[in-house]
């Protein structure tokens, strides 16, 4: 109802999809901004791979509605969307640069510059001597880099990468994030979903976190940090811990060698500060946190969302 | 607007194909091996020294050299006649040492009456050399024998006539050609089902890859299909152009090459006969331009809505049927291809390309019926085209267990 508006690459609106009795993704609405980097965070089984394949009409919602460039998202798509999905297909036995080319023509790419767009792909990527070899040739790793050139070959307005990261080695992974970080440069929306924090650390300027079907987090990652900040102190220190309570403080959290004090709304730290010097405790640390989205994402997404996973979304790696 | 990315689809799909060495193999070096296989050793028996292909004949009864000589020189031999004397045997030995002559042939009375003679040569001949020359001597004796007895021999040797009177107008006026219907028929089958299945393991490939993903997410479902098939059926016919190419290469070339060296082999003649006309090749390649379009749909679809082989092999079974049925009903749609059930038969749309076309080529279809085919096939393609390209496009995303009807005409009717 609201596709007239501009300014959004994506709009999901109350969009929910279900499997048979189980919900994977609920009432969800998203906005993407044109021009931002989106990270797309939850845990294993969350709903993250639903939403973007639903996102590129791989899936279709049982209720609610998909935009893309606040328009009709099955034409869009197809010329305007660079789509990297989770479980990465190729012809095995086509060329790298034919594979390519085909990718580019398939959305009206003419082949002689698709040709030469990928060939200054395959440099950038330090692939150029692969050209002419047959995509099964290559590892796995370079596979999904042929991958990618050929989710970026028509230089699409809006990316759409699923857990981009999961495979590549960190000098690889660098490569990707500069390479997104361009992209975003150039005025190139991006979202992509990950369960590795550090990544989405670095590049997002949006975050939305799901978890068990529910968006339990959407907002701009620096005014988030902002926010957190004021909310949590580490405190490391020696002799007695009980002048740590008090009315400021919510929960007091156990970290290696210390301790965090989670902060009640708009508590004033200094007070709990005072209160040590007055109990005489030896303090060695006490820090406002700047915190860090691993913490936020454990913190939100909840414990008990571990182990939850229903649905085949994040294959094996490593845990945030 | 939607053509290029079919086309490049259907480029890839064919580049990728006609570049595979099988199809190579297939194509170009079958068909060649098969020729090489018959043609090379008549060529080079046929390059045997002239010598070896002049025989003298001693004709000591003085009634059989008339009539065999015509006959074998129609065979290829050189033949010339030497007068009998009782030293011929070591005279004309001494000429076949000293490859003055291929050899000679004895006759005398007892071939007159028994057809028993005597071939002198140096090394033993083929069995085809050795057949021709004892039936031209038996059959030199046979009319000799009749003619003493007052027979006119050669009309009843050349085999009578029988004149066929054709009694309803039904049938057409082509001669029954019962090995064009037969294998013709057969041929169909079999490259319809080859290439239909063909573009159901390309589906289902490109679905468990995954590949289907960012190909969806680029093009319509069934434009990636329509591309899909016209791609291998391009293929497919290129293989069938190549192959009726050489066939008709062979025919026209080939026989008459092979008869001019070897004249023994008029026997084959008779090939030439019954090889279909360029009418009847067109019909073939439209049936099976047909056919393939019904049947590749369907197995486009098949192969959407399965997720390995295994489940594909046992889905595809109903299809199976469909097209198995006309070749297990050919023949006895070629022995009576004008009844009532040969004619019904032929006219359903999936038994059409193969049914049709062994009446067509059997000269048991008349024109209309051929042409109502063609109508009824073409209608089979939208039908099919709008059926299976609706199953597909829900098939190819979907992950899980196989559809069961109920499901698939849920997707039919939701598309």
């Amino acid at each position: 109802m609201t596709t007239g508006e501009n300014g959004f690459a994506v709009r999901l609106e109350g969009v929910t999809k279900r499997f048979g009795k189980r919900t994977a993704v609920s009432n969800l609405d998203l906005e993407v901004p044109k021009g931002v980097i989106c990270g797309l965070l939850g845990p294993n089984g969350s709903g993250k791979t639903t939403t973007i394949r639903m996102i590129m009409g791989i899936l279709r919602p049982d209720e609610g509605s998909v935009s893309l460039f606040g328009s009709d998202p099955d034409v869009t798509r197809r010329t305007k969307v660079g789509y990297l999905p989770e479980e990465r297909g190729v012809y095995k036995k086509m060329k790298c640069l034919e594979f390519l080319v085909f990718l580019g023509e398939i959305r009206g790419v003419p082949r002689a510059e698709g040709k030469r767009r990928a060939l200054s792909w395959l440099e950038r990527l330090g692939l150029p001597e692969w050209a002419d070899k047959r995509v099964e040739d290559l590892s796995k790793g370079m596979q999904q880099k042929i991958q990618f050139i050929g989710t970026v070959i028509h230089e699409p307005e809006l990316l759409i990468l699923d857990e981009p990261f999961s495979g590549l080695d960190p000098i690889n992974q660098d490569v990707l994030e500069e390479i997104v970080r361009d992209f975003r440069s150039k005025g190139t929306t991006v979202l992509f979903s990950t369960h590795l924090m550090d990544h989405a650390e670095r590049l997002c300027e949006r975050v939305f976190l799901i978890s068990k079907a529910h968006k339990v987090l959407d907002a701009d990652l620096r005014e988030l940090k902002a926010s957190e900040r004021k909310g949590v102190v580490a405190v490391e220190f020696r002799g007695s811990d009980r002048w740590l309570a008090g009315p400021e403080v919510k929960r007091i959290e156990q970290v290696n060698g210390g301790v965090h004090l989670i902060l009640n709304e708009g508590a004033d730290h200094q007070a709990i500060l005072r209160r040590g010097v007055e109990a005489r405790a030896e303090i060695l640390r006490f820090d406002l946190v700047e915190p860090r989205l691993h913490d936020i994402f454990v913190r939100y997404a909840g414990a008990d969302s571990v182990g939850d996973a229903g649905m085949p979304t994040t294959a094996g790696g490593a845990r945030a | 607007m939607m053509w290029p990315n079919v086309w490049a689809v259907v480029r890839r799909e064919y580049l990728q194909r006609v570049r595979s060495k099988w199809f190579i193999f297939g194509t170009v070096a079958g068909p060649l091996l098969m020729a090489l296989l018959f043609v090379v050793p008549i060529y080079m028996a046929s390059r045997s020294e002239d010598a070896e292909r002049t025989i003298a004949i001693v004709d000591a009864s003085g009634v059989l050299y008339e009539r065999l000589a015509p006959e074998l020189e129609t065979g290829g031999w050189n033949v010339h006649s030497e007068p009998w004397t009782s030293d011929v045997v070591a005279v004309l030995t001494e000429r076949v040492e000293a490859e003055d002559i291929g050899g000679f042939v004895v006759l005398d009375e007892r071939t007159v009456e028994t057809g028993e003679a005597v071939l002198y040569v140096p090394t033993r001949p083929s069995a085809l050399r050795t057949l021709t020359l004892r039936s031209a001597i038996s059959r030199a004796a046979l009319e000799n024998a009749l003619e003493r007895s007052g027979v006119d021999a050669d009309a009843i040797m050349s085999g009578g006539e029988l004149r066929v009177e054709v009694l309803s107008d039904a049938s057409g006026t082509e001669d029954p050609r019962f090995v064009v219907a037969y294998f013709g028929a057969f041929f169909l089958y079999m490259v319809i089902l080859i290439y239909a299945v063909a573009v159901m393991r390309a589906t289902l490939e490109e679905k468990t890859s995954r590949i289907v993903e960012v190909i969806i997410s680029s093009m319509k479902p069934w434009h990636l299909m329509l591309g899909k098939i016209v791609g291998v059926g391009a293929v497919s016919l290129t293989q069938v152009a190549v192959w009726l190419a050489s066939g008709a290469l062979l025919a026209t070339a080939g026989i008459p090459a092979i008869l001019a060296a070897r004249p023994e082999l008029g026997g084959f003649e008779q090939i030439a006969d019954v090889l279909p006309g360029v009418g009847l090749l067109s019909l073939f390649v439209a049936f099976f331009v047909l056919g393939f379009f019904m049947y590749s749909g369907l197995y486009a679809s098949v192969g959407a809505m399965c997720n390995s082989d295994e489940e594909a092999q046992q889905a595809q079974v109903p299809l199976v049927v469909f097209i198995v049925a006309p070749i297990i009903l050919v023949m006895p749609v070629i022995q009576d291809p004008t009844s009532s059930m040969s004619t019904g038969l032929s006219l359903f749309p999936l038994f059409s390309p193969i049914l049709m076309w062994a009446r067509v080529a059997s000269g048991g279809a008349p024109a209309w019926q051929v042409a109502l085919s063609f109508v009824l096939m073409a209608l089979a393609v939208i039908a099919i085209a709008w059926l299976a390209g609706r199953i597909y496009k829900t098939g190819i995303l979907m992950t899980g267990k196989r559809p069961t009807l109920p499901e698939l005409w849920r997707w039919v009717r939701e598309a």
